[in-house]
């Protein structure tokens, strides 16, 4: 089942917004998970109507992932992506790009997207908040 | 308030007459009425009314715009006439071409202006003008690639979000590097990363100016970062798409242009000089730019540009615009920004908004506004902060009255972004008269 992973803002209402934008457009929420803390919510989604929800979401403003990156929770020091770009590196994954999502109390979470994301994915271990294809 | 001309209908006896010339077909050597008299029908009073509320609705938002990096204080209306013609840059401006109405002279001239602007010489560099600072931002990127096509490119969180789209295009494998609190890029975690992957070159992406807070990247520092890892093979891109017109005119700059070694440059137009369209300039070395020239014998250029068909008016804009500010105009239009900008942080922290103004920046940061106050001033917010970029058509009193607005529509409580400001005092005014910025003396 193909994941989305939504960044929210830790607001009361927010995952109304997030649903409520998403019934609008006719999509069905088959599953929902969600955690927070002060900085912000991690939302994961499975959805009927995949490639309609990532557009609904983003026109709705909410910061959404597809499941073609693999997003990691490191942190929030100079080098901490580097050390795991090392990691991929050794084991000779490619990796196309990282990206910062998010800087939060102590943590920052990161969008990677490599040519092995299932590899990948086992490398990075324990950083791991959702892999590629779910 | 300018309004739309009106024109009179040409009647069906006007037309049946030939008052009005219709299409013909005509051969060799015969001269016909210009289309545009002949297939035009008149403006419907539904679609001139629409003109109008345009022109209505985009002068009224023009009062309260300071959100946005655009000047508005400009008037071209010498240039109207040259909307009469189907001008076109089409291939590189120092190449020869075989379509005549465009301005390649002035883009030429516009692009050596800009080369003296960012320390270059003349003869060692290459550019174009483009449609705005994402296009040079995006040659500067091309250009890269074609010489490193394994390279790795950096750049820092507060780049623009349109880099991120050139890479995708561009196909290009990038790392996105932490940036500090003042938005600049974090030069520790750049040198791990770098270290890391020291067996690729690495296409560095610095910021002078950055979108969100004006933050200037140390691009000292990474070119020293770049020599102490020995990291030959490397190439330095910068976008100062807004500090690019700014710091040829500060007294003690940081390094940023091609005096400290950067390999390309974009620049945007509209936004510092003020341009009714998007418009912009890159600028690279030449010897990079010859690596990468390509034929075009279609039009009997030698086209290293990225587009086919260019703007031919906005060389002409900007042209016109380095005319009439000349040196000591802009040096008081960016005295003006600084002036301003300071009093804007000011007012704002005397009035209990917390606000922040970088070093040779114009960019004034605060808390997110609210929603209708981020809708009537046009404040572009990001992740809970707003911005006010003082640009010369800003003036004491907009910033006055932006801060009135923001006091009496507070964001809501329990909102990430409530602060709980106070009422506006009166203006400081021993702080308003020693607004010391420090503009060169050249």
């Amino acid at each position: 089942m193909k994941q989305i992973v939504v960044l929210t803002e830790n607001h009361a209402g927010i995952l109304a917004d997030l649903a409520e934008c998403l019934a609008a457009r006719g999509i069905n929420i088959e599953e929902l998970q969600g955690d927070a803390n002060q900085a912000g919510g991690v939302v994961h989604l499975t959805v009927d109507l995949y490639d309609e929800a990532l557009v609904a979401l983003r026109d709705a403003g909410f910061q959404a992932v597809s499941e073609d990156a693999l997003v990691l929770r490191l942190a929030d020091e100079p080098g901490a992506l580097a050390r795991v770009a090392a990691g991929f590196k050794s084991e000779n994954i490619n990796v196309r790009s990282m990206r910062i999502l998010r800087r939060e109390a102590g943590h920052t979470l990161v969008a990677l997207v490599t040519d092995e994301p299932e590899r990948a994915a086992r490398i990075a271990g324990a950083d791991v908040v959702v892999r590629a294809g779910g | 308030m300018t309004r739309f001309p009106e024109r009179e209908a040409p009647t069906v006896t006007e037309l049946a007459s030939g008052v009005v010339h219709a299409v013909t077909e005509t051969g060799a050597g015969e001269t016909s009425a210009p289309a545009f008299e002949s297939s035009w029908g008149p403006l419907s009073a539904a679609a001139r009314g629409r003109l109008h509320a345009l022109l209505s609705r985009v002068d009224g938002a023009s009062q309260t715009q300071v959100g946005y990096p655009c000047n508005q204080a400009f008037d071209y209306s010498e240039l109207f006439p040259l909307f009469g013609y189907s001008l076109n840059n089409v291939g590189d401006p120092f190449a020869t071409s075989n379509y005549r109405m465009s301005t390649h002279d002035i883009e030429r001239d516009v692009v050596h202006r800009f080369a003296q602007l960012t320390g270059a010489e003349r003869e060692d560099v290459w550019g174009y003008v483009t449609n705005g600072g994402t296009e040079g931002n995006m040659y500067g990127l091309y250009l890269a690639r074609e010489m490193y096509p394994s390279g790795i490119v950096y750049y820092s969180e507060d780049t623009h979000y349109s880099v991120q789209k050139s890479l995708r295009v561009l196909g290009m494998r990038s790392i996105m590097i932490r940036s500090q609190e003042s938005g600049a890029i974090d030069l520790q975690d750049l040198e791990e990363t770098l270290r890391i992957h020291r067996d690729v070159p690495p296409i560095l992406f610095l910021n002078v100016g950055t979108t969100m807070k004006g933050a200037i990247d140390d691009v000292g520092a990474a070119r020293r970062m770049l020599e102490e890892l020995r990291l030959g093979d490397h190439y330095l891109h910068v976008d100062a798409a807004l500090s690019g017109m700014i710091l040829p005119f500060v007294s003690d700059p940081p390094p940023w242009n091609f005096s400290a070694g950067v390999d390309s440059l974009s620049i945007s137009g509209h936004k510092f000089l003020g341009s009714p369209m998007p418009c912009g300039v890159v600028l690279a070395k030449r010897k990079n730019v010859d690596r990468i020239a390509r034929s075009i014998e279609y039009v009997g250029v030698l086209d290293t540009t990225l587009t086919g068909s260019r703007n031919a008016l906005s060389p002409v804009v900007l042209w016109y615009a380095l005319e009439r500010f000349g040196a000591a105009g802009l040096k008081r239009a960016v005295a003006h920004c600084f002036d301003v900008a300071r009093y804007a942080k000011l007012r704002m922290e005397a009035a209990g908004i917390p606000a922040t103004l970088g070093k040779h920046s114009i960019t004034v940061v605060f808390p997110r506004p609210s929603d209708e106050v981020v809708t009537r001033w046009q404040i572009a917010p990001l992740k809970g902060i707003g911005h006010l970029v003082v640009m010369p058509h800003v003036t004491h009193g907009m910033v006055d009255a932006f801060i009135e607005d923001y006091l009496a529509h507070p964001p809501g409580p329990g909102r990430p972004n409530h602060h709980g400001a106070r009422s506006l005092p009166p203006p400081p005014v021993a702080a308003i008269m020693d607004l010391s910025t420090k503009v060169s003396e050249r």
